[in-house]
């Protein structure tokens, strides 16, 4: 008999696709509940000081209106209740441009939206903080000190014979999802269940509670389906707990869903990052400095610095290192955690000052990264579990033709376009944390299911397939037997979809179950087995009808000990037109070893997701604020560019083959965010090679090239 | 959105009539600007008088009148049909290719040609009613002059307006030199050369164009040219696709062996209105089609050009894009 074939590692199409585009998946605002009134937030329009008057009397006289509610009668709320940013409606303190306000709740979302315009607020204005090339130099140290110093730079790099210091600039950019954050809200008695959108689902249902001062198991968070968060919906913002205010206010159920223009400043933001590198090396190309000082900035009460030198810390052998952060609190939304928090941004100014010493070096810059390939974690000095830096660069090397590029820039050229290659590195921490799950087994005559419970989330990356193809192999049963339900905070807590621990924590966690429902169904049966039966056999011939059971699954006890990373190299092929300064990308490779890929085809997705949000990165998104007001001029996907169909050419990806089981016991090291590493400096590199024009200021518009 | 009341008509009279005598009313075709602006709050008529059912989407020859040998298209024909219309297509290739230059695919199938003539702009501080604009709320102020106006015009411009035209497909309406019909209250159809149909800002920003409140864009006629063989759209944009051009060049020529009988270029992206560049045209009259006297032709245009303080970039950009736009309309339009 030959092994039944495995689910996991095949390319198995989605066990949600149908019901996605068939629009029968429900995400949050999508279930109908009796008697739902709509709530629409609206915002300040200065950046600091003020309210000193709310006139709400024409509104709440407008047709539908149910309720206005502003800080003048909203119920008292937590701050520090978990909600990022804040709760809002608690004071007349105004931090920012669109800070939220106050709502209007009526019978139509058109309603609410007219009566919102119908408030007249007055306000004492304050000098805003928003201008970062001003105020960047008031910069100080985090109150959460990342900094890292090894060696001495400062005598090692003036005495450097070949070195470079350069400033790195990555623009305020969005994560803008394709839902915009949005929440149901329903009270009965004093348990409220909040249908919203949410990376982290036991998060969600913790900050809620707090914030609203209720008990968690008072608090029901559901969210089987996402339509994207890239970080955003990691941590929960306002929504989340006024939608339950406003539907306490008017005792109804109340949708709040957000508009585009309002996501620029209620749902974080990747904030503006001022990277200096200095890197130096010897003629031979043996790095001697590298140093990492980056300066942001965040909110005016509350800190979040994204860690750009992380990929600095760990990619390279170097005996004097030195990371280092300021920030500056300024009129601006809290910045958040973003895809790729700190690798991608920080992998731009690393990856593309190697590139500037490589070319400095005469050097190819494989080859440069090659020589200083680290045999252990240089930050920690703890053994790599695994690190596939090495291989990344020479399959892709072979696969992408790198031997066909010139060192030198402008050699290749195509009627008025310059035609360049360029490569770059990336990495991210794989990790498993804490999660529960349940599976149970039911038998019918010959045929047995399963239903396996965790409440996990779905971002839209393919968490229900993966557990499903899990559960598949662990319990020897085809994969349409078993029902996945996650999403839901009255199910086993678990990990979130975040910081890619989302696969690694949830299938591991499956995995476990599995296999201890197949024990306890040995234990039970007392009988001794010379080939191990599958649970699926044992309901079988057990003649149970049926059984459950629950693990709560953590990372391997020495894991710790080791240092696990996913890794990639990015090559891109550029050609940008001489004469108009725009840019195209017709070919880009991802080559990545991240551990076991538990779905190839839902891996590939995440992958080229991520790497066309890096093509944005490097050449069209930015998020610009008028210095005057701290309003945002880019205020709406219309000119907030992210990269349309035609803007994208072939993307291959490429995974390492790769067993590395120290991380956790199925070998997953996670693919969400390792995905944008790296892919702006490939980008901005090929710039470099075709044109000779090195930008360091993204994105790289048409008129930085002329 | 604010209430409003929605009326329908399929008579062009009826149609004028109901907006002459309301003054708050405004036309509805495709609805992919208007609509967007009310949701904003930027627009704020009380009545949509919806014109979509007029039957004035025809194109055809024109066989009579001033302009015949040209041809005409309906106000309300839709901005994907009027491109991808063979007429067009063999007589005009550039219109073809300004107007598939534009927005998305989705948007041109919605838009109608006399709603893209009478698109608003796309600056921001217009967008959003808390700021200062005059052309929404004139003697508030320009929030653009001295805010971020990256974007925002070179040629033209007053100290009460910035703002650009955000139309490709009135650049090539522009260099085609067509007119625009329109018919008023009064049942009469006035003829508007494409050059006056658009204003610059001057003291009156808040009025985008020279049509009475009432009047409809029935058709607009291009008369017959020589430039179908040799004519290019280029268009210069943050993005490939579905974003504003930073400057777009509609460019044509008509050559008598090696010399130019007549070459037309306007510009996109750079004024209140489209840019016809009379002064790159007049140079090239007579010249010999080369790279070198492009090149004048495009420094001489730019010369009158004032930069604000973010697009300084559009001087060396607009003239590189007169340059290859020439070039190209040369090669027979060909993109590379
Ligand atoms: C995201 C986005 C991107 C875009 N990108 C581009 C681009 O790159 N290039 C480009 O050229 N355009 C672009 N557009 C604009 C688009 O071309 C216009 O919105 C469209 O042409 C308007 O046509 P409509 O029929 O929908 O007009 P409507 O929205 O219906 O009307 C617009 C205005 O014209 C008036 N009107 C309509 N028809 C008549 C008539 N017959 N007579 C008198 N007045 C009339 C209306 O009263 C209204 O004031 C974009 C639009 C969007 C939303
Ligand atoms: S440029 Fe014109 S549209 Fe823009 S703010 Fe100034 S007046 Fe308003």
């Amino acid at each position: 008999m030959s092994e039944p074939k495995k689910a996991i590692g095949q390319s198995i199409n989605r066990v949600d696709g149908l019901l996605k585009v068939t629009g029968a998946a429900t995400y949050a605002t999508d279930y109908k509940l009796k008697n739902t009134a709509h709530a629409i937030i609206f915002k300040s329009t200065i950046a600091a000081g003020k309210i000193t008057g709310i006139d709400t009397s024409e509104a709440e006289k407008a047709p539908g209106v149910l309720a206005v509610i502003t800080h003048k009668n909203a119920p008292k709320l937590n701050e520090k209740g978990g909600i990022r940013g804040g709760a809002f409606l608690q004071s007349n303190i105004i931090e920012f441009h669109g800070q939220h306000i106050g709502m209007v709740v009526a019978e139509t979302f058109e309603q609410a939206r007219y009566a919102t315009r119908l408030v007249k607020v007055s306000y004492e204005k304050a000098e805003p903080k928003v201008d970062f090339e001003k105020h960047q130099k008031e910069a100080v140290l985090p109150k959460n000190n990342m900094d890292a110093v090894r060696g001495d730079v400062e005598t090692a790099f003036r005495d450097a014979e070949y070195k470079i210091e350069a400033v790195y600039e990555t623009p305020i950019e969005h994560h803008h999802p394709m839902e915009t954050h949005s929440t149901i809200a329903f009270w009965e008695g004093d348990k409220v269940t909040l249908y919203n959108g949410s990376q982290i689902v036991n998060g969600a249902q913790g900050a809620a509670a707090s914030t609203l001062g209720i008990k968690p198991e008072n608090v029901r968070i559901v969210t089987p389906f996402i339509g994207g968060g890239f970080g955003s919906k990691g941590g929960q913002w306002a929504n989340l707990v006024l939608a339950a205010v406003a539907a306490k206010a008017v005792n109804r159920p109340v949708k709040l869903a957000l508009t585009r223009q309002q996501m620029f400043n209620s749902v974080g933001l990747r904030q503006r990052n001022h990277q200096k590198m200095r890197l130096a090396a010897t003629k031979d190309g043996k790095l001697t400095v590298l140093a990492h000082e980056t300066t942001t900035h965040c909110a005016i009460n509350n800190e979040f610095v994204e860690p750009c030198g992380d990929c600095s810390k760990v990619m390279y052998e170097v005996p004097n290192s030195l990371i280092s952060y300021k920030v500056v609190p300024m009129n601006i939304i809290l910045p958040t955690y973003t895809r790729g928090p700190g690798k991608s941004t920080g992998s731009f100014a690393l990856e593309s000052a190697m590139d500037e010493l490589a070319y400095q070096l005469k050097m190819d810059p494989i080859e440069f990264r090659l020589k200083n390939e680290p045999a252990k974690d240089p930050s920690n000095g703890k053994p790599w579990s695994s690190r596939t830096t090495v291989q990344c660069l020479q399959e892709g090397a072979k696969a992408f033709g790198w031997e066909k590029r010139k060192i030198e820039p402008r050699q290749n050229k195509q009627g008025e376009y310059l035609i360049g290659y360029g490569v770059a590195c990336g990495t991210y921490p794989a990790r498993q944390q804490n999660s529960s799950a349940i599976v149970k087994l039911i038998r019918k005559g010959t045929e047995v299911k399963a239903t396996i419970e965790l409440a996990a989330s779905d971002l839209g990356t393919g968490s229900n397939t993966i557990i499903a193809q899990t559960a598949s192999d662990a319990l020897g049963l085809p994969i349409n037997k078993i029902t996945v339900k996650i999403g839901d905070s009255d199910l086993p807590p678990a990990a979130g979809s975040v910081g890619s621990v989302g696969a690694a924590s949830f299938s591991n966690a499956v995995n476990d179950a599995c296999i201890k429902i197949t024990d306890e169904l040995i234990a039970k049966s007392g009988k001794q087995f010379f080939v191990r039966p599958t649970a699926a056999t044992m309901m079988l011939t057990e003649k149970l009808t049926e059984f459950e059971t629950r693990v709560d699954a953590k990372a391997p006890a020495d894991a710790g000990n080791y240092s696990s990373h996913s890794f990639n190299a990015n090559f891109a092929e550029v050609w940008v037109n001489s004469m108009t300064g725009m840019v195209k990308v017709p070919r880009f490779l991802a080559v990545t070893g991240a551990g076991k890929i538990l779905n190839p085809k839902t891996a590939r997705s995440q992958i080229i997701g991520g790497n066309v949000w890096g093509i944005g990165m490097a050449l069209t998104e930015e998020s610009v604020l008028d210095p005057r007001w701290g309003n945002f001029v880019t205020r709406s996907l219309a000119e907030y560019h992210v990269p349309s169909n035609l803007d994208i050419g072939t993307i291959e990806t490429i995974f390492i083959d790769e067993k590395d089981t120290i991380p956790n016991k199925l070998g997953v090291k996670g693919i969400g965010e390792v995905g944008i590493v790296g892919v702006a400096a490939a980008v901005a590199n090929a710039i470099f090679n075709a044109t000779g024009k090195r930008v360091r200021d993204l994105p790289i518009t048409p008129d930085k090239l002329l | 959105m604010r209430p409003f009341k929605y009326s329908v008509t399929s008579n062009v009279n009826s149609a004028t009539k109901m907006l002459t005598a309301n003054p708050n009313a405004k036309f509805l075709a495709g609805g992919t600007n208007i609509l967007d602006l009310m949701k904003e709050d930027v627009e704020r008529p009380d009545e949509l008088v919806d014109i979509t059912q007029l039957s004035l989407t025809l194109i055809k020859p024109i066989t009579e009148g001033m302009n015949k040998g040209g041809v005409s298209i309906g106000g309300l024909g839709k901005n994907t049909g009027t491109a991808n219309h063979p007429l067009i297509r063999q007589s005009f290739p550039l219109l073809t290719q300004a107007i598939l230059a534009g927005a998305s695919a989705q948007i041109r199938n919605m838009a109608t040609n006399g709603g893209n003539l009478n698109q608003r702009t796309r600056c921001p501080y217009f967008y959003e009613v808390s700021m200062p604009c005059n052309k929404r709320e004139p003697g508030t102020g320009c929030g653009a002059l001295e805010g971020i106006n990256r974007m925002h015009a070179v040629f033209g411009w007053s100290e009460n307006c910035v703002a650009v035209h955000p139309s490709d497909m009135c650049v090539a309406l522009a260099a085609l030199d067509a007119v625009v019909k329109v018919q008023g209250a009064n049942g009469q159809i006035r003829s508007v050369p494409f050059a006056d149909y658009h204003r610059l800002p001057g003291d009156t920003p808040q009025k985008d164009n020279n049509l009475n409140q009432g009047e409809l864009i029935t058709s607009i006629e291009i008369p017959k040219n020589n430039f179908a063989p040799k004519s290019y759209y280029l268009k210069v944009r943050d993005r490939a696709s579905y974003a504003f051009a930073l400057v777009s060049v509609a460019a044509a020529i008509e050559m008598n062996a090696n010399q130019i009988i007549q070459a037309r270029v306007a510009m996109g992206g750079v004024a209140h209105k489209p840019w016809r560049a009379f002064e790159a045209e007049k140079f090239l009259a007579g010249k010999e089609a080369t790279e070198a006297n492009f090149r004048q032709a495009a420094e001489i245009e730019m010369k009158q050009a004032k930069p604000l303080e973010h697009n300084k970039f559009k001087i060396e950009l607009g003239t590189r894009a007169i340059v290859l736009a020439l070039t190209k309309a040369m090669n027979g339009g060909k993109a590379s």
